[in-house]
This record gives C-alpha cells, structure tokens and sequence, in this order.
C-alpha cells in the first residue's frame, strides 16, 4: 500500500443526520469519497478497504459539532480541494469545516482525544430553577455514583465525579460538561443525565436528543488542543 | 406542531430510527406546491425490506422526473413506531417533505407479499383513511395497487381503488396525469373511476361482482356496467433495452439487504418450472443489451459511489451473453475496486465457475436450488436438473475455495412421496461427503464443510399450472418436517424450514377469493402486523379472524376442478389457460417442457395474447 497522504479531518453531524450509527456513518464516508473520485488508499487483501478512522462513535441521535476522521490517500492533493470535492458529494447534515495533511506516523485518533465538552438542554420539573446553585451543589459533591451499562459483562457502579472535569452554565437552560473522553477513561454523556436525575427532583433525566457534543480535544495538561492542531500533529 | 418537529424529539426512543428519517442520498426532494401532482408510493413491509426493492425505486424516480409531479416514498413503520404515532396523534407520513399521506393525490403500494396485507390495512389507517375504497370520496387519496402478486389482487381488492396490471413504468404517468385532470374537472369519484378503467392495465374491482354459489365457488366475476371491460390485460414494457432505468438511484444509509448498485439485466424467465408464478408472470425474456447494461452501470456507480453491482434477473445465468458480459465488467471495474455479484447460480459448473472469476470476495457461501429431492419430482416441476449437475456444481464450489453451500427445496408439491422426501436426505448428504472429500485432498487446511439445507412449503399460485392443485395439510407438512429433522442432523448439516401455520395462511390468500377482505380486517382488528415476520406472527388471530367471517382456510386449500371459474379468472396474465392444463397434465405424466428460448414456442400464448415478442441480446460487441 503507497501512503502518499495522510489526512485529519474535523466535520460536523447536524439535525438531519443524527440518527444515522457509526458504522452507517463510515459507510456514507466511504461511498462519499468514492463519488469525489479520491485517491484513495487500500488495504492489501482479498477484501480491500479504505483506510478511514473516526474518532469515538457519536451516540445515535446526538449533533456533534467538531467531529474528526483520519484517511489515508495515495496520491498528495490540495487540502482545499479535498474539503470542496467531499463536500460536494455529503449528504446534508454532514460536511467537512477543516482538515490538515498529518504525519504518516501521527498518533491514532482514538489514542490521542481524551477530551470531549457536551452541552445538556436541561429539563426541569419546576420553574424559577437556581441554575448556578443546582450545578455548584451538584459539583461540590465528592462521589456521584452512577450505574454503567455494559453489554455481555454485567452493569456495575461507577464514581462519576472523577471524570468531570469542569461544568459551567453558558445560556439559560444550557450546561456544558467538560469530561474525560478516551481509550482509557470515558463518561458517557447518558450517565451526566442519569446522576443529574437522581441528584435533584427538580431535573428531569435528560434525553440524547438533548445534548450536543460540542467538540472532541487533546487535554495536554490543563491546556485544550483541537486534534488538528499543530501541537498535536507536529506539522 | 409539523410532523417534524415532533418527530425530531421521539425518534430516539423507537428501535433503528434511521428508517424514519429520508434524507438519504439521491432522494428527490421536490419543493411542496399546490399544482403539482402528489404521489406517495408505500411499501407494505419495514424500510430496510423496502430500500431493497428494485421495481419501487424505479417508479419512484420515474415519476419524479415529470416536473408537474411530486414523488415520496413512505414505508410500514415497526411495532414500536406504530405504538408511538397512535400515542403522539401522528400521521403516516412521506420521507421526503414528511407530508401526511391525506396530503397526496395518490397512495401506491406495491404488492409483493401476501403476508403484508395487514400492514397494507394498517397503514390506511395510520394515514387517516376509510379503510375501504367504497367510503372514501375523491377528497382521499386515490389508493392504488401494483406489484409481483397483483395478479391475484382479489383479498385485497375491496380497500383498494384501482389495481394496475403488470409492469407499470409505460403507464404510471399517463395514469396519475389522466386522474388529476379528472379530479380538476370536479370529477366525482365514481365517475373518475369509470374512466380511468378504460386505460389498460387498469382494474377498478368495484366495477366487478363475484357472484359464489352456496358452496363457496364463484359463479361468476362480471362487470356491473355495460361498456366495462371484461377482462384486464397484463401490461408488458416492450424493447426493454430502450427503456427507462434510474441511475441516480437513491441509497440508504441503513444496511440493507440488497445495498449495491443493481442492474436489471433482463426480465422474464422461460425455464417454465410448474411451481412459479414469476415464470408465467414476467414473461417474455426480454434482455437488456451489453452496451446499455454496461452505460447504465458506470452511471449508476458514479452516482452512487456503491463498491459492488449485481447484476439481477429472474434467472442471470441464462442472459444470451453472460459469461462474456460479466468479464467485460470484472475486468473494467477491477482498478476501482467494484466487484460484480451474481444473485442466482443455475445448477451448474459453469455457474460457479463464472461466480469464481468475477466474485473477488468470497461471500459466506453459494445457494443452488433443486427445489426437489428426486429426479422423479423434478421432472413434474420442469426443474430440469440432474443429480449429476448438483454434483458437479458443488465439487467445483468446494474445489474453488467455498465452504458452505446452501441448498433449497419445496416440500408438498403434487405427487410428492416418502421417497422424494428421503431424496432430499440423500442429495444433502452426498454434497457434504463431496466437500469432505475435496477436503482432505486440498494441501492448505480448510475450514470445515457446512451444507445447509433450507426447506420451504408449496403454495399452489394463480396463474401456474399448479393452480389446480390442493395444498399439503398441516399434518402432512409437519410428518414431513419431523422426518428431515431427524434425517438432517450431524456434523456440517443444518435444517432449517417454514411455519406450518404461516406457508397454509400464505396458500390462502394467494389463491383467495374478495371475502377474505373482512377476514384481513379483522385480524388486524385484532393486532396483526408484519405476519410474515416470525416474532409478530400469530395464528390464533387468523384462526379466530376466519371463525367470525365464518369462513374456512381449509376450503382455500382444496383443489379447484378444472372448469371451475377462479378469483383471478378476469386478469389477462395473457397465458392460455389451454396452455396450463396442458402443462398440468404433462406433469402429472412427469413430461418435461422445453425452454422456448431454445426449443421454439411451447404455445403459452403469451407473446401473441399480449402482442409482444422475445427480446434476445444477439450482438457482439467491443465496449471494454
């Protein structure tokens, strides 16, 4: 296989497309970059694929705003041009917003996020709600044990609370969560909302319909890096 | 609130909500005008099922490129998504505009399945529909019905308006056109019906009365006003290889079960097996030339971006130039990686060995079909297929690298006996023993043989010359499934087979008569949905459907005497029903028929009946 190019992509998967899986999003890829006429690279093999690789999966029915694919082509082309030529083939809901050529030997993706901000349109059961004291209560506590669902294994009880790493309140209504997203630790947005519904009567659990993730980073200390940044790609 | 607003905040909650949403690629989203022409076309079963169906897309785009008509696509929503519209007050609605279907002009569904007639019912009714065409007014839609099994339409012909025979893509768009202008000039809808019964193909079955006598049987299907035809005739697109194909065809997201480029190489079938209602109902064999076969794939695979093209037919090993229309592809597709994919192998060596140069993936395994276990039966069927041939096939199959072969066979077919049945056994066997063989012999290690053999129930279907014939008990069905159970077992076999309950309900309503309309609604009073989904399927629903109309599945699985009249007897398949008994006869005798395509006319009529001919791709020729 000729790597010729390596590149890192941010995107975004709005209203009309957010039902659509992980998988049948890599598909829509793989069927869009094939209309644009890329170069692209395969695998060796009986069954050849495309050498795409996204980022942690966005949970079916949740927007993301900056969202992230690395692919490989075999032949070098002009950045601009791979924006527009993909663009023009996506379907709406889904469209390339940036993307750098990478080093061939750059960090996977799903290695290198560890970062993601969702923002929560909170539901509340009462009206007048202390929104700054809900929060600062909720933050202040020391262990928010949530269940974590997992398939096969059995569910078993988490402390949350580790994992949060900031929160703050950005419009009425609207909560952002800064969390631990990775390979190694990872909150789940659906647990933010479970541990808010059993925190406080006056919050409702809320639905994935709700919440945005907002964008994925590479937390290098306490310093927030997209995955495209220079820092991060060393290009 | 709009359909979508409300949609946007519930869809999280149903399973596979992407079968609601549209938006897929190639959709045509037309901008929402008052003149225009509005037709939702429906499939009667879940989307996934209906994505993969070639003749809706078809019609979908072709009425789509009319610019004065708007075309949307909507789809039986699952149990789960019925629960949630009833519950919300929503409307069925289209994908495109997500428009209620009250909104449109004309509601089509496609008939493919007797076991979606439910769904049929119950999508009139999520749609805010009378459920029968007698309490709608022109104000509803006008419901209409086409499709593989409108041949038979009678069980459902009291909720539809107007049935159009055969294939549909030369006279939609006169049709929907011809109804809107009635409708502006105030038609009423009686009278819009009158008329639109003299364009041919089209059957207005409230224009005709069955009349039954005291045992059930008709006495007669006739039209209740002077000057309406007596007989439909079936429509047949004619030069096939000049006619309209999408290529800018729409594709879903979800993975679905034919989710590749597909190409219709050919219509028809002239193989004349006894059991098939498409063998009759498609013909003539009308082939697609290799030129426009090949324009139309290159269109398609740069529209859609798909990595594999089939190239589909009732049987596409026996297209005129086969072996070298599937290399010329093979070979200007492999830089870009597209492989080509057969759907159905003949029983052959050449068949696999074809599907060996061309298929780059070896897929989990191929399919043959004997349809029967004996050379005996298979010669009343028309299946003409030795032993040898299926012995053949499969050594090259095995030799060539695949490890698992499916086999598929009919049980209850006329004259059927323990030793045809205990033929399957032994053809199943021998197969497994063949690929054991080539097993050992082979120098790499390989993975271990499978045969799975999977059994279906004959249903006797109009327009066959089976038509005639009873259909096997459940008691008999069920001996015999017991029997391959216990025979079919062991190491690299597997069985697997139909509900009893479901292939008799299947018999019933493919050669049913128009009482088993209220059959069909009750049992969808009653809760039935997707029957021919195992999970919702329930026979006591039908069972107790059949006991309030006072009606009995046994009385549609008697054999019908040759001169009785029949529920369809007023469609022209165009097929001589001479022609039928002839082969019914010839069966029982155990007589083969030739191929026409090889042997000459075998005198099925059709051809002259529908004033329409063979189309065979005869030409050389040096695209590459």
């Amino acid at each position: 296989m000729v790597i010729a190019m390596l590149i890192r992509a941010e995107f975004e998967k709005l209203e009309e497309i957010k039902y659509i899986s992980h998988l049948e999003l890599m598909t829509t890829f793989r069927r869009a970059f094939r209309r644009a006429k890329l170069p692209l690279a395969y695998s060796k093999g009986f069954n050849p694929h495309i050498q795409l690789a996204l980022a942690q999966p966005l949970k079916v029915g949740m927007v993301g705003w900056k969202e992230y694919f690395d692919l490989q082509l075999n032949q070098e082309m002009e950045i601009k041009d791979f924006i527009s030529l993909v663009n023009q083939e996506l379907p709406p809901g889904l469209k390339i917003n940036k993307a750098v050529s990478i080093a061939e030997d750059s960090k996977a993706l799903m290695a290198t996020i560890n970062t993601a901000r969702y923002i929560f349109s909170m539901v509340f059961k009462q009206e007048n709600i202390a929104e700054e004291d809900l929060l600062n209560r909720f933050l202040a506590e020391e262990e928010i044990r949530v269940r974590r669902e997992r398939v096969k294994k059995g569910d078993i009880e988490i402390n949350i609370r580790p994992m949060i790493q900031r929160a703050q309140i950005i419009g009425p209504g609207k909560w952002l969560f800064q969390v631990e997203s990775g390979s190694e630790r990872n909150l789940r947005p659906e647990e933010i909302s479970r541990a808010l519904a059993d925190f406080s009567p006056d919050v409702a659990y809320v639905p994935i319909v709700n919440i945005v993730r907002e964008g994925l980073y590479v937390k290098v200390k306490e310093e927030l890096y997209s995955p495209l940044d220079e820092k991060i790609v060393g290009r | 609130m709009k359909v979508t607003d409300k949609l946007d905040k519930l869809l999280y909650k149903v399973k596979n909500p992407v079968r609601y949403i549209g938006n897929e690629w190639n959709m045509v989203k037309k901008e929402w005008a008052e003149d225009k022409i509005k037709v939702a076309l429906a499939f009667p079963d879940l989307y996934e099922i209906g994505m993969s169906h070639l003749g809706l897309k078809l019609l979908y785009h072709l009425l789509n490129e009319e610019e004065d008509i708007i075309c949307e696509r909507t789809y039986a929503p699952w149990l789960d998504m019925e629960a949630l519209l009833r519950e919300e007050g929503i409307p069925l609605f289209s994908l495109e505009n997500k428009k209620a279907i009250t909104e449109f002009d004309v509601f089509g569904f496609t008939l493919q399945y007797e076991m979606s007639y439910t769904n049929i019912i119950n999508m009139l009714d999520l749609a805010g529909l009378p459920l029968y065409s007698k309490d709608r007014d022109e104000t509803y839609p006008l419901v209409i019905g086409g499709g593989s099994i409108v041949f038979n339409p009678e069980p459902i012909a009291p909720f539809f308006d107007l049935f159009y025979i055969g294939e549909a893509e030369n006279g939609i768009v006169d049709l929907v056109k011809k109804y809107q202008e009635l409708k502006d000039r105030k038609f009423k809808k009686d009278e819009i019906l009158l008329e639109l019964n003299q364009t041919p193909g089209v059957y207005v079955p409230g224009l005709y009365e069955p009349v039954y006598d005291e045992e059930g049987r008709i006495k007669s299907i006739n039209p209740k006003y002077p000057g309406v035809k007596k007989k439909i005739s079936r429509q047949v697109v004619s030069n096939l290889d000049q006619a309209y194909y999408p290529t800018k065809m729409i594709m879903p997201y979800m993975d679905t079960v034919h989710d590749r480029a597909v190409i219709e190489i050919a219509r028809g079938c002239t193989r004349g097996c006894r059991f098939c209602a498409a063998g009759i109902s498609y013909r003539p064999v009308r082939e697609r030339s290799k030129e426009t076969i090949i324009r139309l794939a290159d269109e398609i695979l740069e529209n859609t971006g798909y990595d594999e093209v089939s190239l589909t037919s009732l049987s596409t090993m026996d297209y005129s130039a086969v072996a070298d229309l599937v290399k010329t592809m093979a070979r200007r597709y492999e830089e870009d990686r597209i492989s080509i994919s057969l759907p159905s192998l003949r029983v052959d060596r050449f068949s696999v060995n074809l599907a060996r140069e061309v298929q780059r993936v070896r897929k989990t395994g191929l399919t043959f079909a004997p349809e029967a276990g004996s050379q005996r039966l298979r010669d009343v069927i028309n299946k003409g297929v030795q032993d040898e041939d299926l012995y053949d096939a499969v050594r090259a199959a095995f030799e060539e690298g695949w490890s698992t072969i499916k086999l598929y066979f009919m049980i209850g077919l006329p004259t059927e006996n323990q030793e045809d049945i205990a033929g399957i056994v032994e053809l199943a066997k021998k197969v497994l023993e063949i690929g054991e063989e080539v097993r050992k012999k082979s120098a790499r290690s390989r993975k271990k043989i499978q045969v799975n053999i999977s059994v279906s129930t004959f249903k006797p279907k109009p327009f066959t010359p089976f038509q005639w014939v009873e259909m096997c008990s459940k008691e008999e069905i069920e001996e015999k499934q017991e029997y391959l159970k216990d025979k079919l077992r062991g190491k690299g076999l597997s069985f697997s087979w139909n509900d009893p309950d479901l292939s008799l309900l299947e018999g019933v309503f493919a050669r049913g008569d128009r009482r088993l309309a209220r059959v069909l609604e009750s049992a969808w009073r009653k809760g039935a949905r997707f029957d021919g989904w195992g999970e919702s399927f329930a026979i006591d629903i039908w069972e107790a459907a059949f006991r309030e109309n006072q009606l009995e599945m046994a009385a549609y699985h008697r054999a019908r005497d040759l001169e009785e009249i029949l529920p369809w007897d007023h469609i022209n398949m165009g097929v001589s029903k001479k022609f039928l008994k002839e082969e019914y006869k010839a069966a029982l005798a155990g007589r083969l028929t030739e191929d026409c395509r090889q042997a000459g006319c075998t005198g099925c009529a059709i051809c002259f009946e529908l004033e329409t001919k063979l189309e065979l791709y005869r030409g050389d020729s040096n695209v590459n």
